[in-house]
């Protein structure tokens, strides 16, 4: 009988030991879910220090409401740190920049100067294939709405390679003269039409993107990743994407950082996202 | 020139408005009012969840408890679906989501949430209503009649549609705030 008390005290404690340990589980693992950036919104109001480290919403007139401190060691977090190329001399040449008392930085959703970069995956003649949506915050109306801004699709891009004018590549000048009758010739070589476009000539893949949309050659299937660039910060480039990975450096985090120093770096920058 | 000088003045004093329209932010008050509200669909729709998807609720319960759950949705609303594995996404109806958990082919199943949701500022459409996002983390534990035993933890960000409607009770016109659940992300994710 006393052997038997034993084995259940015994059985007992093991059970609450596993209950509590299932407890602690929970715990840590809420801990780090909620040290996740889990809303592009959230990323937004850690930066400008609008929230509170529960998850609260701070508004202008609240005590820490946008506070240097609570920005320093919110923006601090919101690197990825499996990433060596944002090195820590630049994260704190950031941050000190971003959160200087003289002329705080913030980043705006509402405003310009920041854009996503969807990629999508389109069935395409049969077969699957990634196109890369560039989309704007726009105002519209009562309120905003994301629009299309640009497309890459390298499909498009190979149907537009040629890039020197070749000498016999030309309608030649009393083409007129003859009805242009000569534009057999262009037509039959479609694959260096452009060239005989107007100089400067930019294609439109967005437009060339919606027609093909229009005309069912490019069926939807789905979204397969997403990140956000950003050039609000005057000086300084940055992209966010989501890491979803265990522990807390994880959800939506500055995943490259870079020094703008010139207008004309931004351009360069903006383009090579944008694959022009 | 007068006309022209008039037309301008109203086209400018037009645009202003809208752009005054387009920034009538809810007072903070408010938005707290309208997240509770939100939340409460939220865990509503948390508990119905759990409750088709328990292998100890009968059928008709079930399906019972399917028709409430559509009553909480905006009409078309989707389930995106994807995991850590896959990268594409599957969308399911609200009602195909609930059908499939339903038989799902587990001899136990346990869901449970988090004690974290994150609930984003609501931002107004072109079309007057606005949108947020509220973000809940699920735990689903499915055993086999073989003692086999399936988890995962899903991120579910859940689109929330608020617009502000007025009915008549009394001869009174009584304005208040409707809160509909739209599209759910839902992403698996490893939290530990």
């Amino acid at each position: 009988m006393k052997q038997l008390s034993l084995i259940i005290v015994f059985l007992v404690s093991m059970l609450t030991e596993n209950t509590a340990q299932n407890i602690n589980n929970r715990q840590v693992e809420e801990g780090i879910l909620n040290a996740s950036t889990k809303q592009v919104n959230q990323f937004f109001r850690r930066f400008n220090g609008e929230e509170s480290t529960k998850g609260v919403r701070y508004y202008e007139g609240d005590k820490d409401y946008r506070s240097q401190a609570l920005r320093s060691r919110y923006i601090n977090v919101l690197f990825d740190n499996g990433n060596a190329s944002i090195t820590d001399p630049i994260k704190r040449e950031f941050v000190q920049e971003v959160v200087n008392t003289g002329d705080p930085e913030f980043v705006d959703f509402h405003k310009t100067g920041w854009f996503a970069e969807v990629t999508t995956k389109f069935l395409y003649q049969g077969k699957d294939v990634y196109i890369t949506l560039f989309m704007n915050i726009e105002q519209e109306n009562l309120g905003y709405k994301w629009v299309l801004s640009n497309v890459y699709f390298p499909h498009f891009e190979s149907m537009f390679s040629s890039t020197s004018a070749e000498a016999s590549r030309f309608l030649h000048p009393m083409s007129h003269e003859i009805d242009f009758m000569n534009l057999i010739r262009v037509f039959n070589d479609k694959d260096n039409i452009e060239l005989y476009a107007a100089k400067g000539h930019e294609p439109d893949y967005l437009s060339m993107f919606l027609y093909e949309l229009k005309k069912g050659n490019l069926k939807y299937q789905s979204v397969s990743n997403l990140k956000f660039h950003f050039f609000q910060i005057g000086g300084w480039y940055f992209e966010v994407s989501n890491f979803n990975r265990p522990g807390a450096n994880s959800g939506w985090l500055i995943s490259n950082l870079m020094k703008v120093d010139k207008e004309e770096d931004k351009d360069t920058i903006i383009k090579f996202i944008m694959h022009e | 020139m007068a006309k022209l000088k008039i037309f301008i003045f109203l086209f400018s004093l037009l645009l202003g408005f809208n752009q005054l329209k387009a920034q009538d932010n809810i007072s903070p008050a408010r938005k707290l009012a309208i997240d509770s509200l939100a939340l409460e669909k939220v865990r509503d729709l948390s508990t119905y969840i759990s409750i088709v998807g328990n292998k100890d609720t009968p059928w008709s319960e079930a399906n019972r408890v399917i028709e409430r759950t559509l009553e909480l949705f905006a009409d078309g609303a989707m389930m995106g679906v994807s995991s850590i594995n896959r990268e594409e996404v599957n969308y399911y109806g609200v009602r195909e989501y609930l059908e499939r958990l339903m038989a799902l082919n587990y001899d136990k199943v346990d869901i449970t949430w988090y004690n974290i949701q994150y609930i984003s500022d609501l931002e107004r459409q072109p079309d007057g209503r606005y949108v947020g996002v509220i973000t809940v983390y699920q735990r689903f534990e499915g055993t086999t009649e073989e003692g086999l035993r399936y988890v995962d933890v899903t991120k579910k960000d859940i689109t929330v549609y608020v617009e502000r409607k007025s009915t008549q009770i009394s001869g009174r016109i009584i304005g208040f705030w409707d809160v509909l659940l739209g599209d759910i992300r839902v992403s698996e994710t490893k939290p530990g």
